[in-house]
């Protein structure tokens, strides 16, 4: 069997060669009749099946599974097509009798493919269009759309930032296009696009919203991205970063449908990052004490007992002085405490979604309700959502439709504050491993003392357990549309749509779990001492923000074939978009009056304020989709912005593209090439733009306040412009190549495409440097560019079929990323960093953000000191401490001595998904990964910096570190004492590969519906799924390769996020059961 | 169905249409240059920004004038950016210093400008029209003020007149001294016209919640420093100095202030700590009440957003307030341990003690990481009982016009041959001597004169502009170098070159082509 189809494949190649000479010779015969039986994967007839003679018009229809087809030559090829199946191809080759078993499609059920401001064949799609099974949202519990996107479409990086519950995710299309300007793609859900959000540029966290928050994921019925520049093109200034196009479910005419979908299960933290455990800290402590007793007091000896060092110090002073209780067997009154064992926990995962579908050929409906309660890992976290939707669709006549989409939903996310700087999860891993027993978990907190040989830092148990911060959203989706058909073949649409989200956020943070209480200076802020006001400490805040996206489109489209060969689809619109952001913020001043009231009116005072910024967008588009005998395809299309965003000389942008496509197997030719039995090229080229300016007027001369002293003397207000006035400020624009292949092989048993990209974004918006002459040193202007360029493979090989069935899909992403100009003579920007000295830098040639630090070469031995290695701040570096890579050779490391020794972004982005079928078994398997890109952690500088001294806990490798010239350890670490770091540096010590791969999903499901009858359970499924359980990565002393939760750059134009202590992802187990009456 | 088409195309254009207009929103929560300069209240909003600008003012003088001149000789700090300032490195052009000297002045020309030109587009919103004339009194005042600063360090530089835009800007070059001069000339000839004379109404004349601004007797001083500045030699460079002989222009000016009986001079010999009613006193801060103020930069501590200053401690060193009581942690940071110079130190007399020494210069040693410091620094601003919590929050004012500058002025044009007699000049001279408890000279000559105000006005900035009208800048300079620079040897040999300071790099590199690098950097 296998040499027979080894031997077929060397005929299609021998073909291949002696194919028009064959072709020829073939097509000299005479005419046959086909017949034979179609069957499901199930061996089930198939009625409706399409069997058509590929290039011709000779097509029949199956009827109950059989199928007849006259007037076949020798040569032709057959092919078998049917909605949510995948296409058979199969040559004839003299057989009268063909027998074909079709599969269920991994990729879509529909040939059809939503387009913006239409659906299109797919066959006819000439862009680069990644679409995204949705029935697998079904199949897989997921809280959010972006969390089912991750690895699963070539060009489409997702990255999860966080692990809180409900937070959003970090998606980006083809690279990094724009430096300032955020690089999340448009998201458009039912023909509706959602305000674009940019504010995750500067920290990684969506403080003022995200576009997805509260969509239920088991509403989507599908996802399409638009990748290229002509796919997307339609939607001009905000296309730019790709569109992805949300379709949710909408009922069939027929009897309801009724659906319960429940999942529950529980999560809990994907890695632990080992810190060094009581034991270890403590020996580090009594090196660095020992160390600094020594400075302190040069006469004395590092063997002094504890009442002779108490003596010579006069006070118990932990610098100079360790615990006499470390070095006593079994630590009497000391407890060893894992922080992350502390406020870690398995949290119940649980959702159940009941949606009723169905309707007449008038009325058609769709129905859902959605309850979600996530706790999260961490102590504290939580995330509940209730959604519900409706969408309707009214046929008022043969030319009239209307319908109705509305959305409620609302949610609730618990988190005390964990991820990011000084934040809880931060401080667990920092704090001591070892407390007073008396405490329990809770040092520093309430009427507990802090251990004088920990840190300052209150417990993070008591913050989590006493601390409150509290996300309360809700959303409301809503669309109204008509549809009138004018003539045949011409229909007017019009829809109003509103996007409303109302969110309030809120904090508290009571006196117990602030200030220092130490037991030496008999500080203690929280016992009330008759005259002291604890509540002073107390503190709380209000912030609430209304996002309004309010969108009304109105579009004639003309559908016509003419004279069977030249179909004809055309698209004129107009649109008009409005956003609208108001918050308001309000917080405690001076304490609280009550210990019991949380809400303000209990602050001592408050102060707050509001503040509003509305845009509008009036846009004029139009597009045209020719085909010519369903073999080349043509796209053209021209859209006109104007947006209030921009200075008034360019609040008008146009974006053109255009696209071709050819179907090479619909020619003749291809018939002596059975082998490849789909190929389809396409090239398009477009420009594209994106609008997301740092406010929304920034083009304007506002002015600010700069305030000045006179009279008696007091302050006086004084204001004047402080943004330099730009009328010319438009959009960054992006101008996209693609050429890309779709194949399929071996009777399409193989499928994929294959595409490739050069994308370069020009008029970036940057802050470029004026003469101070305009009385200011920058000023916002579209200058600078940047280039991505890529390919990227999807590949679906179905590696076995019948009836154990194995199918293999993969997709692979590379992706260059390359700033190809800055202003004028301008060849790189080092980006402020608040924390250190700066560790990222934009620089002509190389990609955004490049990470620029001194590079370690090792540590410094007593050799090097007296040979005179160059050292870091003059000479003060001792053996022990890092020795630096010299790159200027000035004989000394500065700032000068910086290079480029990575970038942030992944060159290589990979998802492989394996499903396999076994009667009513399924099993399916994604494991996703990304290589190539680097992470500079932040977090190293709390847990991890040379000289931290002895109370912070260091991560358990650093027990490996230098001890002395003769025990160097393993030279990651330098020694335990260090006085050299100030100010600290950045340098390679805290550079991490950002590589990793993941099991992100591993599914057994179990079909039950042979269990029940037919009549009233039409499907039941119930299905184990790991989420995220395995995995691998290289950021040893971190947690998420992929984290960001902290503002580094100090400039909002040159944005930078990093990770300073983020909480690791969840990895839950869950069970499911799926069923539809 | 044509009807419907119709209709339909119809809709669509005017919805179109009638949308347009909503392209231009303006901002709902801040206000723009198109909404504010609509209330009389506004306009002195724009000029109090103007004065604003002023802030820098004290610390650039110590910086590019009194580092710069042989007062100061850092000895044992490295790398820090007033060090290339005063070795006469000469890559200076990217410096801090010398960046912010030229940008903060041009913030000011802008700000001014922003007024003049709101009160020309709008200015009938201010309904009075004195106001109008006052406010833009002031604004050219401070035009004249930033603008002076600027020729005096930089020489030639751009004339701006209104505000400009970037593609504008590109196309301005730098003016030739002279005509520099002349545009500062006719600003504060104006402004000498039109400023109130003192701080007691009625409006829209200043009350006295407008101490502060600037008088008519401060423009007339600023008008005699440009007089008297390029009345000084040229060196043959392009520099502030023209070798215009206008002592006799600057005279009558001086002459006016001094006779209005508004300023007096303050006899209260110079002690430490400063008595409550001497000049640089923190308790004698009111420019009404301290009759030396001319010209106040005013300052406040424990204000939100700070509106204090880093004067008084930019030149003193660091570890001096590591000794210092706790609580004030922030203050670390003082920029290393720049030290007057031995030439200053010695120049003042001790037998009979010079009664400036103490109260001007700390001359104790300190604690400096572990060892003691010998080197002398200023602490004439000091009052180690009014340290801020923020280092940049000192609450003292810096006296830009002094009224004894204003006499020994005099004395100096008298002596370059205005009208007046040796006897007016000995007075001036004697009587600032005896304050400082030295005995009096008789026939004083223009050397003496410059020796007194080094004593004088030492750590106020005076200095590198004083050797500049001398005509012996470059001959002091060297001969200072060569003592005082005779161990170390960091420093360049000081050439006329070095009187100003290179267009800054940023300058160069945001407009190339456009300006052209002085000679010598």
């Amino acid at each position: 069997m296998r040499l027979n189809v080894l031997l077929k494949k060397n005929l299609a190649i021998f073909l291949f060669f002696f194919g028009f000479f064959l072709s020829l010779q073939l097509s000299a015969q005479n005419p046959l009749t086909v017949t034979g039986k179609i069957t499901d994967e199930t061996g089930k007839g198939l009625g409706g099946v399409t069997i058509s003679v590929r290039g011709t018009n000779n097509k029949t229809i199956s009827d109950d599974g059989n199928y007849r087809i006259a007037g076949v030559k020798s040569n032709d090829v057959l092919v078998f097509s049917f909605v949510g199946y995948v296409e058979q191809v199969i040559p004839v080759k003299n057989q009268s009798v063909i027998n074909v078993s079709l599969d269920i499609s991994q990729k879509i059920l529909s040939d059809v493919v939503v387009i913006g401001y239409g659906t299109q064949k797919k066959k006819g799609v000439t862009g680069s269009v990644s679409s995204f099974d949705a029935r697998k949202l079904d199949e897989r519990p997921v809280q959010r759309i972006d969390q089912a996107l991750v690895g699963q479409l070539a060009g489409v990086t997702v990255k999860q930032t966080t692990g809180i519950p409900g937070k959003a995710f970090s998606v980006q299309i083809r690279g990094s296009g724009s430096i300032s300007g955020g690089n999340e793609p448009l998201y458009v859900i039912d023909g509706f696009p959602l305000s674009v959000n940019s504010s995750n540029v500067s920290n990684g966290s969506f403080s003022t919203g995200n576009p997805l928050d509260n969509i239920n994921p088991n509403d989507i019925e599908s996802i399409e991205v638009l990748k290229d520049a002509s796919a997307a093109a339609i939607y001009g200034s905000r296309a730019s970063n790709g569109v992805v196009l949300i379709t949710t479910k909408r009922g069939q005419a027929g009897k309801a449908r009724i659906n319960v979908n429940a999942y529950v299960g529980y999560n809990q933290a994907a890695k632990k990052l080992e810190m060094m455990n009581g034991d270890q800290w403590i020996a580090q402590a009594i090196e660095v004490i020992n160390a600094q007793y020594l400075v302190a007091y040069p006469t004395a000896s590092a063997s002094d007992d504890y009442a002779t060092r108490l003596a010579r110090v006069g006070s118990l002073n932990a610098n100079y002085i360790p615990d006499p209780r470390w070095t006593q067997p079994g630590h009497p009154g000391l407890r060893y405490i894992d922080w992350q064992d502390a406020i870690e926990r398995k949290g119940m995962l649980q959702n159940y979604e009941v949606s009723a579908s169905g309707g007449t050929e008038a009325v058609r409906y769709f129905l859902s309700g959605n309850y979600a309660n996530q706790d999260g890992f961490v102590v504290g976290l939580n995330y509940k959502a209730y959604s519900m939707r409706a969408n309707v669709e009214i046929n008022a006549s043969d030319k009239l439709k209307f319908g109705l989409n509305i959305a409620p939903t609302f949610s609730i996310t618990q988190d005390p504050g964990i991820d990011g700087k000084d934040a809880i999860f931060h401080q667990a891993l920092s704090l001591a491993p070892v407390q007073e027993d008396t405490m329990g978990l809770f040092p520093n907190t309430g009427k507990n003392f802090q251990y004088i040989w920990s840190s300052t830092t209150n417990s993070p148990m008591g913050k989590l357990t006493y601390n409150i911060g509290t996300t309360k959203r809700y959303r409301t989706l809503g669309s109204l549309y008509g549809d009138y058909q004018i003539i045949k073949g011409l229909n007017f649409r019009t829809s109003v749509n509103l996007d409303n989200t109302d969110n309030i956020g809120t904090t508290y943070v009571p006196y117990i779990t602030t200030g220092i209480s130490n037991i030496l200076t008999n500080t203690n802020p929280r016992i009330f001492t008759g005259s002291n006001n604890l509540l002073a400490s107390t503190s709380g805040t209000y912030r609430s923000y209304r996002r309004q996206t309010f969108v009304n489109e109105n579009t004639l489209t003309y559908n016509r074939v003419i004279r069977k060969d030249h179909s004809i689809n055309l698209l004129a619109g107009y649109s008009y978009n409005f956003d609208r952001f108001d918050q308001s913020a309000i917080s405690s001043n001076g304490g609280y009056t009550s210990a019991v009231i949380q809400t303000l009116n209990a602050a001592a005072a408050v102060t707050g304020n509001t503040t509003s910024t509305k845009s509008v967008l009036i846009s004029y588009f139009s597009r045209l989709l020719y085909g010519y005998k369903d073999k080349y395809f043509l796209s053209a299309s021209i859209r006109r912005d104007g947006s209030s965003r921009f200075g008034i000389n360019n609040q008008f942008g146009t974006f053109p593209s255009a696209s071709l496509k050819w179907i090479v197997t619909e020619e003749n030719f291809m018939n002596a090439i059975p082998v490849i039995s789909d190929l389809k090229l396409r090239v398009s080229w477009g420009v594209n733009g994106n609008n997301n300016l740092p406010n929304d007027y920034a083009s304007l001369a506002t002015l600010g306040s700069y305030g000045y002293v006179l009279g008696t003397p007091a302050a006086v207000i004084g204001q004047a412009p402080n943004v330099l006035a730009n009328p010319d400020l438009e959009w960054e624009k992006s101008k996209t190549y693609d050429i890309g292949l779709d194949f399929g092989v071996l009777k399409n048993r193989i499928t994929g495409s294959f595409d490739y990209y050069n994308k370069l974004n020009t008029d970036l918006l940057l802050n470029v440097q004026v003469p101070a002459v305009t009385g200011f040193g920058s000023g916002l202007a579209n200058i600078g560019s940047v280039r991505n360029i890529g390919e990227e493979l999807e590949l679906t090989s179905r590696n076995m079929v019948g009836k154990f069935q194995w199918s293999t899909t993969v997709n692979v992403t590379h992706n260059t990323n390359k700033i190809e100009a800055l202003a004028p003579g301008q060849n790189q920007i080092i980006i402020p960093n608040g924390f250190t000295v700066s560790d990222a830098i934009l620089r002509v040639g190389y990609p955004i953000n490049s990470i620029y630090v001194l590079k370690v070469l090792g540590l410094l031995t007593a050799k090097d000191i007296t040979d005179n290695m160059p050292r870091y701040n003059g000479t003060t570096e001792q053996p022990g401490d890092f020795k630096f890579q010299d790159i200027n050779g000035d004989g000394v490391i500065t700032e000068a001595d910086k290079q480029i020794v990575g970038h942030p972004n992944p060159d290589w982005t990979y998802g492989i998904t394996n499903t396999f079928r076994y009667k009513d078994f399924d099993l399916s398997c994604l494991v996703q990964g990304q290589a190539g890109g680097s992470i500079y952690s932040q977090l190293g500088r709390a847990i991890s910096r040379p000289g931290q001294g002895r109370s912070d806990n260091h991560p358990a490798s650093f027990v490996n570190r230098w001890y002395s010239e003769s025990n160097p350890g393993e030279g990651r670490f330098g020694k335990a004492y260090s006085t050299y770091n100030n100010p600290i540096t950045a340098a390679t010590d805290w550079l991490y590969s950002s590589d990793y791969i993941r099991v992100r999903n591993i599914t057994l499901g179990y079909n039950l519906s042979h269990l029940f009858q037919k009549k009233f359970v039409q499907n039941a499924r119930v299905y184990f799924t790991l989420e995220n359980f395995f995995g691998h990565d290289k950021y040893t002393n971190g947690l998420n390769p992929e984290a960001a939760n902290t503002t580094v750059s100090t400039n909002g134009s040159y944005p930078e996020a990093g990770d300073y202590g983020a909480m690791p992802l969840a990895k839950s187990l869950i069970f499911g059961l799926n069923i539809t009456f | 169905m044509k009807k419907i088409i119709f209709i339909l195309t119809i809709t669509v254009v005017i919805l179109s249409s009638s949308c347009k207009k909503d392209l231009n929103q303006v901002p709902i929560s801040s206000e723009t240059t198109s909404t504010f300069y609509q209330q009389p209240n506004d306009f002195i909003k724009a000029v109090n920004a103007t004065y604003n600008s002023l802030r820098g003012y004290p610390d650039r003088l110590l910086f590019l004038s009194e580092v710069r001149s042989d007062n100061v000789y850092p000895t044992n700090d490295v790398g820090r950016d007033p060090d290339p300032i005063n070795n006469f490195s000469l890559g200076i052009a990217p410096n801090v210093y010398v960046e912010e000297a030229w940008s903060a002045n041009f913030v000011g020309v802008f700000r001014a400008n922003t007024v003049l030109d709101q009160i020309t587009k709008n200015g009938s919103f201010i309904g009075s029209p004195a106001l109008a004339t006052r406010l833009k009194a002031e604004a050219r005042f401070l035009r004249a003020f930033f603008y002076l600063d600027l020729v005096k360090y930089f020489g030639k530089v751009p004339i701006i007149d209104h505000p400009v835009s970037a593609l504008e800007s590109n196309t301005i070059g730098r003016s030739s001294v002279s005509d520099v001069y002349n545009f500062i000339i006719a600003d504060l000839q104006f402004a000498i016209a039109n400023l109130p004379v003192n701080f007691s109404g009625p409006f829209p004349n200043y009350t006295a919640s407008d101490v502060g601004r600037a008088t008519k007797y401060a423009a007339e001083a600023i008008l005699a420093d440009v007089y008297m500045t390029r009345s000084g030699p040229t060196y043959g460079i392009e520099g502030p100095g023209l070798g215009l002989s206008e002592w006799n222009l600057a005279l009558p000016l001086l002459q006016d202030i001094i006779s209005s009986g508004l300023f007096v001079f303050n006899p209260n010999v110079y002690s430490f700590p400063v008595p409550a009613t001497g000049i640089f006193s923190y308790s004698n801060q009111s420019p009404t009440a301290n009759k030396e103020v001319i010209f106040d930069i005013m300052f406040l501590t424990g204000q939100n957003p700070i509106l204090g200053t880093t004067f008084p401690w930019q030149l003193v060193p660091q570890a001096y307030f590591n000794g210092f009581p706790t609580g004030n942690p922030s203050l670390g940071g003082a920029l290393g341990t720049p030290s007057v110079s031995t030439n200053l130190l010695n120049s003042y007399s001790t037998s009979p003690l010079d009664a400036r020494k103490a109260p001007f210069l700390h001359t104790a040693p300190y604690n400096n990481l572990g060892a003691l410091d010998l080197h002398a620094f200023y602490r004439k601003y000091l009052d180690t009982t009014k340290v801020p919590v923020s280092r940049f929050d000192w609450g003292i004012n810096f006296i830009a016009v002094r009224y004894t500058d204003i006499l020994m002025r005099k004395a100096e044009c008298i002596l370059h041959g205005a009208p007046g007699t040796q006897g007016d000049v000995d007075g001036i001279v004697n009587q600032v001597r005896a304050r400082a408890s030295q005995p009096a000279i008789a026939n004083v000559t223009l050397a003496q004169l410059f020796d007194e105000r080094r004593k004088e006005f030492a750590g106020e900035g005076s200095r590198w502009f004083d050797l500049e009208r001398s005509g012996n800048l470059v001959t002091i300079m060297n001969a200072w170098r060569t003592v005082e620079d005779a161990t170390l040897q960091k420093m360049s040999p000081i050439v006329p070159n070095f009187i100003i300071y290179p267009v800054p790099q940023s300058q160069l590199d945001a407009a190339p082509g456009l300006y052209i690098q002085n000679p010598g950097y």
